[in-house]
């Protein structure tokens, strides 16, 4: 059934990009733009493919890409926020590092397998029609995924940390005369958004693709950052921006498998298009306030 | 400053000795010994005695560039002094850092607010608070909000968000702050620069029943008729250095004072008698005009205003009242929504600024380092920015011709503006003003936008661009006025409109209102 | 000191006494030496040659040049890798079209143009979506660069794949009339011209023109710009088109001069290397020439690693990205102090 094939297929390919948009969203909120999310994810996924392949733990994996995606992001966090360099180039660059490093470090894995992540259907729930295909067969990342919007929620507006990170985005220099350092949240907030971005990478290899190769992101990191715009900061929004890339990725990719008579590479354009489209949507409606910090930097607003 | 320079010159007597004081029988809150700190050339603070009591109002008074903020700061441990010490309740203490000032129990209440806008009152407060693990004790804070607005009379609603609020529901908001977070000693940053006639009388209060609760409050300010209200002490400072040492105010007359903070008579503003327009087209002719703000809220509603030639018009409000919409929508800088416009003679409803710099208008802004310096460009490329004429030459423009005009303009060298081949970005916010001012004045414009024209400048600058805007009005050049310093209205303005809430309440003669009559009309309040 | 959204640095001296002496040309100069210098050390190392490394560099260069353009009204262009790839579908569409009706002294102006304007086009809708919507630019060429190579596979895959190449993914074989004329024996081609003076007339357009002040105030300060009254919101789209134009011609020229055909994956990563190329200098447009030919040398150095040592190509990124990593932070602390 196409309908039930495709919002399962939605929620399993849109995770990857659900994480690594969460990631970027905390990022952001703490004043930090990180277009390096796409190397972090890269990293991620080489590093919880590698890990797993040598230990057949996914579990390990998955802790091998947080540390490997921190580690990327503080790259990026040292050079903006020790030496204020400009954040847009500094996170290319640093995607670049992370594109250049797996592609160089992954090339003897690009044949081998792995046991992948197993799907863990949730007993009752996962035999209801429709609905249970659709969000309760999946695997652990994916449920996490589901939640992590929500958890996100509660952190930035339910948790002193999260007033603080919020502070922090709006104006660093006030956060500062209360008495915390916006240096630290900062540096904490970017890791922890790429160490989200590596996760999204583990799930990505480790639940979907099963296989690990050069550039197997295609763009998903950056896919994330521009959803993060779409969502206006708000973390629910994120989650369901993921999913409407997840679902052109689920749709166009079920066409395919029935054999629809379109060019598989013009199908393979919809989910960008799309990205893009949902952002021209965004932006006509009423205006979303970027975290002041990085207005300057984004230039939404001006010409 | 106003009352500075209109301050009865009077027999010169001797200081007054520091006779048996109230005050002076309250123990020391806080005091300084020597205090002194210097940035690059200038010698901020230059051995600063200072003693804060318990249970009195301190005015520390100084013109622009004495060293107050930097003595404040330092206080509060945002800046660390050169030499000297802290003594806090008689103890030496060393306040490298904000965190170390609060834990003293010492606040600062900062002149532009340390409040974050797109956050609530609620969120604010919970900020300043110190950690109480990680949970957010909204529920109980709220409660505690509640308790202390009442009991020092403060209307604050925890759940509205900052961006909201009136510059004097905000400042309110920042000494709860204050309290909440256990201070007490209490610094204020010229608090009643931003407030109208009737808020400062509201901010008095607050103080006086923070006073009779036992807090040291100091109030940093430049202008006398503040230390006459609300201080018990006076403290005065000039280039760093203090003049008058914590005396009762009511011992010293006004031209002591002055003379305290200015360290020299000033002359009086030479104002010259209007003369008749040099034609019967208004500069600025506005006819029930609507204007939109961001979220598609009216900030002017059927705004009618009519500036003539030769006149100087006032624009008085509190903060927020619609003033930047009208001076934006002046530039052409908005499009007006209903209504008609016409500057100069010109049709300008469409809101177009090229047109309306063509029509013969010239504006000084609100903010120009975020609205006018462009990074990078020096002085004289900033001048190219404006009226005066940029001739090309092969595929540029032939820089050095506009060198010459700008040398021969005589607003450069009224104002002193610095070098053509500065940045622009690397100066000071005076020097900046004045670059501002002096492109605006350049080949005397028909019609003037002068918002808040004087901010950031010395006395003497102040006094030089007051008189070249009244020379350029009685010139001929119709110029609309925002100024948040009353006096300043007062003195220059041929005629006052009030703007409340986004609609022009009142038109009066400066020369026959009293300022507090339009304070209640910037309020909303029948006069 | 360097602008907040570019990093554009500002130019220390008075620009108004900049017109006599041309700091620019003595700093072309010192890359020059800087490039000498890294010439000694990677060649001896590396089977290369001074040629390969000429026309590597050549499409950084446009790529560069594309990035350095909008980045002077204040625009972030990362889109010079999608501009590229459907500049070579429009330029291959035109061969295909007129190629072997027309000769070359009309069908090479007419591919230049043919170059030109699928840049623009490509770079327009980034460039539209900004001044209407106020879309991020920086995001939104980002996206559109994995849309274009996507758009020439399509083509290459399909309608234009050529019957009689064993059914590879390859368009027919260009007529000689449609390649860029090379110099004697050797492969270096027109287009290493066209790259230098493609860098000296956006030096003049940008630091010695009317235009290039207009679009320095824009980046410096749009609203500045929109109260002097500059139209700012076209200011900002004809340097967008413009950065997007030049990457085309850098399409064009590799697809003409270097390939001959159209297949995929020609110059995958050179509208990203051209980023790196123009912020290592500053965006300034001669010394872009230096740091092209460093980065080309660097990327030919990396083809011979990949054959000796079957690393994959994409392991140059690696030194390429901490090269700019570095002088990202290292500029950033220099002029940290002075704001």
């Amino acid at each position: 059934m196409l309908v039930e094939d495709v919002l399962a297929g939605t929620v399993r390919s849109g995770t990857s990009v659900l994480f690594a948009a969460e990631g970027e969203l905390i990022s952001e909120r703490a004043g930090v733009i990180n277009l390096g999310t796409e190397g972090c994810m890269l990293t991620g996924a080489l590093a919880a493919f590698a890990v797993t392949n040598a230990t057949h733990s996914a579990l390990l994996g998955v802790v091998a890409a947080v540390g490997a995606g921190a580690l990327l992001a503080s790259v990026h966090a040292f050079v903006v926020i020790t030496c204020r360099a400009n954040q847009l180039a500094s996170g290319l660059a640093v995607s670049f590092l992370g594109l250049g490093l797996t592609s160089w470090l992954g090339a003897h894995y690009v044949s081998r397998s792995i046991h992948p992540l197993n799907r863990a259907d949730i007993p009752a729930l996962s035999d209801i029609p429709f609905v249970g295909p659709v969000l309760f067969q999946h695997d652990v990342l994916t449920y996490v995924g589901l939640a992590l919007g929500p958890l996100i929620w509660l952190f930035l507006y339910r948790t002193r940390t999260g007033l603080i990170l919020r502070a922090t985005g709006e104006n660093g220099a006030v956060a500062f005369a209360y008495g915390h350092s916006p240096t630290l949240v900062r540096y904490l907030a970017v890791m922890v958004g790429g160490a989200l971005a590596a996760v999204g990478g583990a799930q990505l290899v480790l639940a979907y693709t099963l296989n690990w190769v050069e550039n197997v992101t295609v763009g998903r990191g950056f896919v994330a950052v521009a959803l993060v715009i779409f969502a206006g900061w708000e973390p629910l929004k994120a989650t369901l921006g993921a999913f409407v890339f997840g679902g052109a990725l689920a749709l166009q990719l079920q066409l395919q498998a029935r054999g629809v008579s379109i060019s598989p590479f013009l199908l393979n354009m919809a989910p960008y298009v799309l990205t893009l489209a949902i952002l021209v949507v965004a932006s006509r409606g009423r205006a979303q306030r970027p975290p002041e910090e990085i207005r300057a930097v984004f230039g939404t607003t001006g010409a | 400053m106003e009352d500075q320079r209109q301050a009865d010159p009077g027999p010169v007597q001797g200081m007054p000795e520091p006779g048996p004081d109230r005050a002076m029988s309250h123990p020391l809150a806080l005091e300084t010994r020597g205090l002194s700190k210097r940035f690059g050339e200038i010698q901020a603070n230059d051995g600063i005695d200072l003693e804060l009591r318990a249970r009195e109002i301190h005015a520390i008074l100084g013109e622009n560039g004495a060293g107050k903020s930097v003595l404040a700061k330092t206080l509060y441990g945002v800046s660390v002094p050169d030499e000297g010490t802290i003594l806090r309740d008689g103890r030496e203490v060393v306040i490298d850092s904000p965190a170390k000032g609060r834990a003293l129990g010492i606040g600062l209440v900062f002149q532009d607010f340390r409040l974050i806008p797109a956050l609530s009152v609620l969120e604010n407060v919970l900020l300043s608070l110190p950690t109480h693990g990680m949970r957010l004790r909204r529920r109980a804070v709220t409660a505690q909000i509640g308790d202390a607005a009442e009991r020092y009379g403060l209307k604050i609603r925890p759940r509205a968000r900052i961006r909201d609020l009136s510059m004097g529901e905000r400042q309110q908001v920042e000494i709860l702050k204050l309290l909440l977070s256990g201070a007490r000693v209490m610094i204020l940053d010229e608090p009643t620069s931003l407030l109208a006639p009737q808020e400062v009388d509201a901010l008095g209060r607050v103080l006086r029943e923070l006073r009779n609760e036992g807090l040291a409050l100091a109030l940093i300010t430049h202008k006398l008729v503040d230390v006459r209200t609300m201080c018990d002490r006076v403290t005065v400072l000039r280039g760093g250095v203090v003049q008058v040492r914590g005396l009762d105010p009511a011992g010293l007359d006004d031209a002591k004072l002055v003379e305290a903070v200015v360290g020299r008579h000033l002359p009086q503003l030479r104002t010259r008698p209007r003369q008749p327009p040099p034609d019967d087209t208004p500069a600025l002719e506005a006819v029930a005009i609507d204007v939109e703000a961001e979220r598609g809220r009216l900030a002017l509603t059927g705004v009618g205003l009519t500036v003539a030639r030769g006149e100087i018009v006032g624009v008085a409000g509190v903060s927020g009242s619609g003033q930047r919409e009208l001076a934006d929508v002046a530039l052409g800088l908005r499009r007006i929504r209903a209504g008609r416009l016409s500057i100069l003679g010109r049709d300008v409803s469409d809101g177009r600024p090229a047109k309306v710099l063509a029509a013969g208008a010239a504006g000084v802004s609100e903010d120009p380092l975020a609205t006018d310096v462009v990074r990078g460009l020096t002085v004289t490329e900033h001048m190219a920015l404006s009226r005066l004429e940029l001739r090309k030459r092969a595929l540029g423009y032939d820089w050095h011709a506009l060198e010459r005009q700008v040398d021969e303009l005589p607003e450069a060298s009224i104002l002193k503006i610095a070098d053509g081949a500065r940045q622009v970005s690397t100066l000071s916010g005076g020097n900046v003003q004045r670059v501002m001012l002096c492109r605006a004045f350049a080949r005397d414009p028909g019609f003037l936008v002068a918002a808040y024209p004087t901010r950031g400048l010395d006395l003497a600058n102040v006094m030089a661009a007051q008189e070249l805007l009244i020379r350029h009005a009685r010139a001929g050049a119709g110029v609309l006025l925002m100024s948040e310093d009353l006096d300043e209205l007062f003195l220059l303005s041929d005629r006052i409109v009030v703007l409340h809430a986004g609609r022009v309440v009142a038109s009066v003669d400066p020369d026959l209102t009293e300022r507090h009559d339009v304070g209640s009309l910037m309020l909303g309040l029948a006069a | 000191m360097s602008s907040v959204r570019t990093g554009l640095p500002v130019p220390l001296r008075p620009t108004a006494k900049r017109w006599t002496r041309h700091p620019a040309l003595a700093r072309a100069l010192g890359w020059g030496v800087f490039v000498v210098v890294a010439i000694t050390i990677l060649f001896p190392t590396f089977d290369v040659s001074l040629q390969d490394c000429l026309i590597r560099a050549t499409p950084f260069v446009f790529c560069g040049l594309a990035v350095a353009v909008p980045a002077r009204a204040g625009l972030v262009n990362i889109g010079g890798e999608g501009q590229f790839a459907f500049a070579m579908v429009v330029v291959t569409a035109a061969v295909l079209l007129v190629g072997d009706t027309l000769g070359a002294a009309v069908l090479i102006p007419l591919l230049v143009v043919a170059g030109l304007f699928g840049g623009m086009l490509w770079s327009g809708i980034a460039a539209l979506l900004r001044v209407t919507v106020k879309l991020n630019e920086a995001l939104c060429t980002l996206l559109l660069n994995f849309v274009a190579p996507l758009v020439l596979a399509y083509f290459v895959f399909g309608p234009w794949r050529d019957r009689s190449s064993f059914n590879l993914p390859v368009s027919k074989v260009f007529p000689d009339a449609a390649r860029l004329p090379t110099y004697g024996v050797t492969q270096l081609h027109l287009g290493i011209v066209f790259a230098i003076a493609a860098a000296i007339a956006v030096w003049v357009v940008l630091d010695l023109t009317r235009w290039g002040f207009r679009a320095r105030v824009v980046g410096g300060n749009p609203e500045a710009a929109r109260r002097a009254g500059l139209p700012v919101n076209r200011i900002a789209f004809a340097a967008l088109v413009a950065g997007g134009a030049l990457a085309g011609l850098g399409g064009m020229v590799e697809v003409t001069g270097v390939e001959g055909v159209l297949r995929p994956n020609i110059g995958v990563g050179f509208g990203y290397i051209g980023f790196l190329a123009s912020w290592l200098v500053g965006h300034r447009p001669l010394d872009l020439l230096g740091s092209s030919f460093l980065l080309g040398s660097i990327s030919v150095a990396g083809d011979s690693l990949q054959i000796n040592a079957g690393l994959p190509s994409t392991s140059v990124y690696v030194l390429m990205a901490v090269v700019l990593l570095l002088v990202l932070s290292i500029r950033g602390v220099a002029t940290r102090g002075t704001s």
